[in-house]
């Protein structure tokens, strides 16, 4: 098993936060241009699209209950490499603490030394901190605003 | 028979900062007691000097000695727990800041315990150090720390 657990505590509501994770119109704000294509219910194909039309990630919605969970079968498309490694589970947990609500990531695959792990362990950190800054401020950091070039 | 770790927590988080202003953060209590559940720090912060974090009542919660010091890129302090009766081992705490280009730098924290310790007593820095370095990030980044209740310290398993 490997697995990547992160939290951060963000200035907002639960509700603005999941529809922030969830919608097309913020996502392409701070995930690097990136929207979703799924309709979010459970057992529906989704699809994390990249903007040059490539499809960067591909599952399936495992469990949604808005706006507290959000579970997602999770395979790479666009790196070969990962993409062999198969399925992995990225599980979004929403909880308010003090003025604050936590979002809790924990992406886990069956397989040690996880090639994909190691690199969405680089890359969430820069996400989740943009989409803080995204809720908390108006604006999405320099780092996350567009597709990364060469990738 | 307690399980025992040497097992690192690492902590990474980009701010829309200067290197400069985020070191002042770090080590300056007019900071800290904003973000770091109302702690004020003392230190000159030169390498070799002791350093210790205090309580709001007083009473000094951590202390220990600045290992490396090299603003604003970097910070190594040892970290002693002081009001827990049984003594535990050294731990060591870093802070690496990076510029990322487009305004951004990166904040790397790494809690490394090289002598072991009771797995169990890793989860306060594991709650506590989100809470701590998001409240540092809100404060650089819209001059307003977040209001988080101070977590309990973990308890050993069974008791």
């Amino acid at each position: 098993m490997s697995k990547f657990v992160y939290a951060i505590y963000i200035r907002t509501t639960a509700e603005k936060l999941w529809d922030a994770l969830t919608n097309p119109e913020f996502t392409r704000s701070y995930w690097c241009g990136t929207r979703h294509e799924c309709i979010w219910e459970p057992g529906s194909p989704w699809r994390l699209m990249i903007p040059d039309g490539r499809v960067g990630d591909s599952g399936e919605v495992v469990a949604i209950e808005r706006p507290r969970r959000l579970v997602l079968l999770w395979r790479n498309e666009f790196m070969p490499e990962l993409r062999a490694e198969g399925y992995s589970r990225a599980t979004f947990e929403i909880e308010p603490v003090g003025d604050t609500v936590r979002l809790t990531l924990t992406h886990e695959i069956d397989r040690e030394r996880s090639k994909l792990i190691d690199g969405v362990s680089n890359g969430w950190p820069a996400i989740l901190s943009s989409l803080k800054s995204f809720l908390e401020t108006g604006d999405a950091l320099d780092l996350t605003r567009h597709w990364p070039e060469n990738l | 028979m307690t399980e025992m770790t040497t097992e690192s927590t690492v902590y990474v988080t980009y701010i829309a900062t200067t290197p400069e202003k985020l070191w002042a953060a770090l080590t300056a209590s007019e900071f800290t007691r904003q973000y770091f559940f109302n702690r004020t720090v003392e230190s000159d912060w030169n390498t070799g000097s002791p350093w210790i974090l205090r309580m709001p009542d007083g009473r000094v919660d951590i202390k220990g000695e600045v290992r490396e010091s090299d603003p604003p890129r970097k910070l190594v302090v040892t970290w002693n727990v002081d009001w827990i009766a049984e003594k535990l081992p050294e731990a060591i705490v870093s802070y690496e800041i990076e510029p990322v280009g487009g305004g951004v730098v990166r904040l790397t924290m790494t809690e490394a315990h090289p002598t072991p310790i009771p797995a169990y007593l890793l989860e306060g820095g594991r709650k506590g150090w989100p809470m701590i370095l998001c409240g540092l990030k809100s404060l650089l980044e819209t001059g307003k720390p977040l209001n988080i209740p101070v977590p309990q310290p973990p308890k050993e398993p069974g008791k």
